[in-house]
């Protein structure tokens, strides 16, 4: 989204390099956003870092450990919260012995990568296809505009558990839940983008790019997508704590990552039972889950109270200061941006 | 004992499985240790009176009550108070209930010489619901209505068994009656068979053994009322056998029936619930549920973890044994499972403590290396042909894996069911797989559908090389046990085939056709054993544990029976009061 470096008499792609910037100042102005992005941050460093993380502690994520389960009272970890010692920082997982921090941090990997992989297919599919129902004809419109509608009224749970049953089960599962999840959830971008776009195209600014021959493809990229950068950033925010759910629902189902590739969502799957025998063991993954989809969703808000204060000051009652913010700030600059267009 | 001729695809081994597991959960050792309880005199130590209401919370609705189409071990439990047999098991706790003893018949039956014809007699004074007497043309009538193809469900044994059966289409089209069954007199019958089957007796434990009078008979409606033979009527079945009451049969006596004690006066039984639900309910016991039971759900390795900390609870925790082996199956037609020393190996690796711990800990699961479940009755013969301990030679694995040519290790596919908890499912496999990496055996998991798992499995041409696998008999004898699953002679090659390893060794076959004619079967169990031994000797299988059922029981009930047979607490010994 970073447009080009300004060149002369080309003021209006600048200004969103320097609105991009103001509104990370901004955004880093605010305690909730600021922490929220320090969430993030060291949540991706421990996805990153998460092979790293478990030979710190010396353990892998599917190594059995019998030796620490009480057999007789149907393996649940012997020792205090779940098994917590000095070997296994956060205790073993009851019935196997497997070390929880390990599996935890592996988890976050399939989480992350699947939620940010899947908003990216979303917001792909939804710009490119937002942008030719908006400027193709008018065929080309109905037929994505039925489409989308279609999109929209799928139950896209039960489509998602079934594509994911039938594929079959040698393709990698991270990548068919990053497309299961993105190729059903595009259709609310695609929406955005076509609104927002027939009603920019309408502005004098493109008016001339057209009169002055400009072709529709540089139309689309040089006159629209900087100003579409705005409400598609903020809608990929709120699609991100999502999708993040999406993955943890799908592996919950049973339909997720193959065992014994740990994620969330299956952690949880398989806690559900010992919540009363080993409590630690449904708290850490539901705790990680309920910080990921807090921060995004944080994070998403400030970003758009940032961005797209009309909608921001419709969607929800802010604070005073979100109010000031959100009325000072952009759309200011967005006037002042139009105007000089 | 043969399964050759499954020709309803609703008989799936899981429906089989089901069938049999379903009947094999629940509690009571509450009778055997009543100290905990502490409940003074009105604790579990007083005798059983009779009167009250025992309630029964069920996960699976009895959507069936014909006896013609009730697939059950023994007569199975709400039934059985309804429905008598011409034998039935033996109502008594631990191993002694895998007898058979008579019900309805004055003893379990006189074989001719070479055990193909059966004669049982009727005793005296025996009434169904109406004060009509029953007589052998009715039990006739019942095994006859159990053919029809609007009455389906039943297991296919008597099919097999009886002579001219194969193509029998019931009594309603034609009128036909099947001639291998002779009633000379109201107190005689007598069954020809087509081959000796000396577990005859077993199988006439069977609802499809309960007599059905002709006159009152509305076919495929019968079972919203169907006429009692046993302790209590049906006054109440609705939704399907979501609820259903039972109430005293005014005809039945003690005097004709020494099995079922019938204490309570009523007994309802409610159906559809969630498992936790029954278990957190039975656990609570407030009201009605003081006095309650459960004959289909057992307690889960996380309510084990509860009850543990519980004196008065882990009182009211019964085990009950029921003759199952989860297993791992090979197809030798597969590479490289055709190679012996391959198969070999994967039994030396296997970590059976791993494997234990995934079907709920050694509380629930007895590790195995027997085909055969640890039973006696069963010919139980202990033996481990690739003895590699708790937790797997991966030393001796590898030398053999090295001398089947694969000195750098090997990679395998498992297949298993998406559903977890089935004992077919990701759980156990990915504890198989992890026992397995420290002899080099590096294993690939293959989920199949739950719903598609038993037909890809167990079908010729699409059975996987290495797959999760169960087995549970009909009835508690070898016959049953090991015929299905390694008699050559019930490869089935356009259906469900249990013999998963296509083993067609004539000197198995000769050994089952001798044994099915050994009417004494502590004689017979013996010869079962020994055979299981030479069986596992060929690594068709690795067999990986027997299953062990934990149930638990309201606060108020009494006189807990679980027989061997069914692993259930037997609902007809249950006293409430």
């Amino acid at each position: 989204m970073a447009p080009q470096k300004p060149t002369t008499g080309e003021a209006r792609t600048a200004s969103p390099a320097a609105g991009g910037r103001q509104v990370w100042r901004r955004l880093l102005a605010r305690r909730a956003a600021r922490t929220a992005g320090l969430v993030i941050v060291l949540l991706t460093l421990i996805a990153v870092a998460a092979p790293l993380l478990s030979a710190l502690e010396g353990q892998d994520p599917t190594s059995y450990h019998n030796d620490l389960l009480d057999s007789a009272a149907g393996g649940v970890p012997t020792g205090t919260l779940g098994g917590v010692s000095a070997e296994h920082w956060l205790g073993v997982e009851p019935g196997t012995g497997r070390d929880v921090f390990s599996r935890l941090v592996h988890g976050a990997q399939i989480s992350l990568l699947v939620a940010v992989g899947a908003t990216f297919v979303q917001v792909t599919i939804g710009v490119l296809l937002g942008l030719a129902a908006a400027l193709g004809s008018r065929l080309l419109d109905q037929l994505i505009g039925n489409t989308t509608e279609v999109m929209l009224a799928l139950p896209s749970l039960v489509f998602a558990i079934s594509l994911m049953a039938v594929v079959p089960s040698d393709f990698p599962r991270p990548l068919l839940l990053t497309l299961v999840i993105g190729l059903l959830g595009w259709a609310g971008t695609s929406r955005v983008v076509r609104a927002q776009t027939l009603s920019l195209r309408q502005l004098d600014y493109v008016a001339a790019a057209r009169l002055g021959g400009a072709s529709r493809w540089r139309i689309a990229r040089r006159e629209l997508l900087p100003s579409l950068a705005a409400p598609v950033i903020t809608y990929a925010m709120v699609l991100l704590p999502t999708n993040v759910i999406s993955e943890a629902g799908l592996s919950f189902l049973g339909v997720g990552v193959k065992p014994p590739t740990s994620s969330w969502g299956q952690m949880l799957s398989g806690a559900t039972t010992w919540f009363r025998a080993d409590p630690m063991y449904v708290l850490l993954p539901s705790a990680l889950l309920f910080a990921t989809v807090l921060a995004f969703t944080v994070l998403g808000d400030a970003v758009r109270t940032e961005l797209d204060p009309r909608a921001a000051s419709r969607l929800r009652v802010g604070t005073a200061d979100d109010t000031a913010a959100g009325t000072t700030g952009p759309a200011t600059e967005r006037t002042a941006e139009e105007a000089s267009a | 004992m043969s399964r050759t001729a499954l020709p309803r695809t609703t008989l799936t081994p899981r429906r089989v499985a089901a069938a049999t597991v379903t009947a094999a959960l629940v509690v009571g050792l509450a009778a055997c240790g009543p100290k905990a309880d502490g409940g003074g005199s009105t604790g579990k130590d007083a005798a059983p009176q009779q009167g009250g209401t025992l309630t029964v919370l069920n996960q699976n609705p009895q959507d069936q009550f014909d006896p013609a189409r009730l697939y059950t071990s023994g007569g199975g439990n709400v039934p059985s108070l309804v429905f008598r047999t011409l034998t039935t098991r033996n109502r008594a706790d631990g191993a002694a209930g895998t007898k058979v003893v008579p019900d309805l018949a004055t003893d379990t039956g006189t074989p001719s010489d070479d055990a193909k014809v059966w004669t049982f007699h009727l005793k005296d004074g025996l009434k169904f619901e109406d004060g009509s007497p029953i007589t052998t043309a009715d039990i006739k009538y019942g095994i006859e209505r159990s053919f029809a193809p609007e009455l389906s469900g039943g297991a296919p044994y008597l099919r097999d068994w009886l002579v001219g059966a194969a193509d029998y289409q019931g009594p309603y089209k034609d009128g036909r009656t099947l001639d291998a069954i002779e009633t000379p007199d109201e107190k005689t019958i007598v069954f020809h068979l087509n081959k000796p089957e000396g577990d005859f007796p077993y199988l006439a434990t069977q609802t499809q053994f309960a007599p059905v009078p002709k006159a009152k008979d509305t076919g495929a409606k019968y079972q919203d009322h169907p006429v009692s033979s046993g302790p209590y009527q049906v006054v109440k079945n609705e939704n399907d056998g979501t609820h259903i009451v039972l109430k005293r049969n005014p005809n039945w006596s003690t005097a004709t029936d020494d099995q079922r004690k019938a204490y309570p006066d009523t007994i309802d039984v409610q159906s559809g619930l969630d498992p936790a639900v029954i278990n957190q309910r039975l656990a609570a016991g407030t009201g009605a549920d003081a006095a309650a039971v459960t004959t289909d759900t057992n307690l889960g390795p996380s309510e084990l973890a509860q009850v543990k900390d519980d004196k008065a609870l882990a009182a009211r925790v019964g085990t009950g044994h029921f003759g199952y082996v989860n297993y791992l199956a090979f197809n030798p037609k597969v590479k490289p499972f055709d190679n012996p020393k391959v198969r070999q190996a994967v039994a030396y690796a296997l970590n059976r403590t791993s494997v234990v711990n995934a079907a709920g800990g050694s509380s629930l699961a007895e590790a195995a290396t027997t085909f055969l479940p640890n039973q006696e009755t069963f010919g139980y013969t202990p033996y481990d042909p690739f003895p590699a301990g708790a937790t797997g030679n991966p030393e001796k694995a590898k030398e053999l894996l090295k001398e089947a040519g694969y000195p750098d290790g090997l990679t395998i596919t498992l297949t298993h069911s998406s559903a977890t908890g089935k004992g077919y499912g990701p759980d156990l496999a990915t504890a198989v797989q992890d026992g397995l990496k420290a002899s080099g055996i590096t294993v690939q998991l293959e989920a199949l559908d739950s719903t598609k798992y038993s037909s890809t499995v167990h079908t010729v041409g699409t059975e996987p090389g290495l797959f999760l696998s169960g087995w549970g008999a009909d009835w508690p004898s070898g016959g049953p046990f090991l015929a299905p699953i390694f008699d050559g002679r019930q490869i089935v090659t356009d259906g469900y085939n249990f013999n998963s390893g296509l083993l067609n060794d004539p000197s198995v076959n000769d050994e089952i056709d001798r044994i099915n004619r050994i009417t004494d079967h502590a004689e017979a169990a013996k010869r079962w054993g020994a055979l299981d031994k030479q069986i596992g000797d060929q690594a068709l299988t690795v067999p990986l544990f027997h299953p062990v059922y934990k149930r638990l029981s309201g606060k108020d009930v009494r006189n807990i029976v679980i027989s061997d047979w069914t692993g259930v607490l037997d609902i007809s010994q249950v006293a409430v009061k």
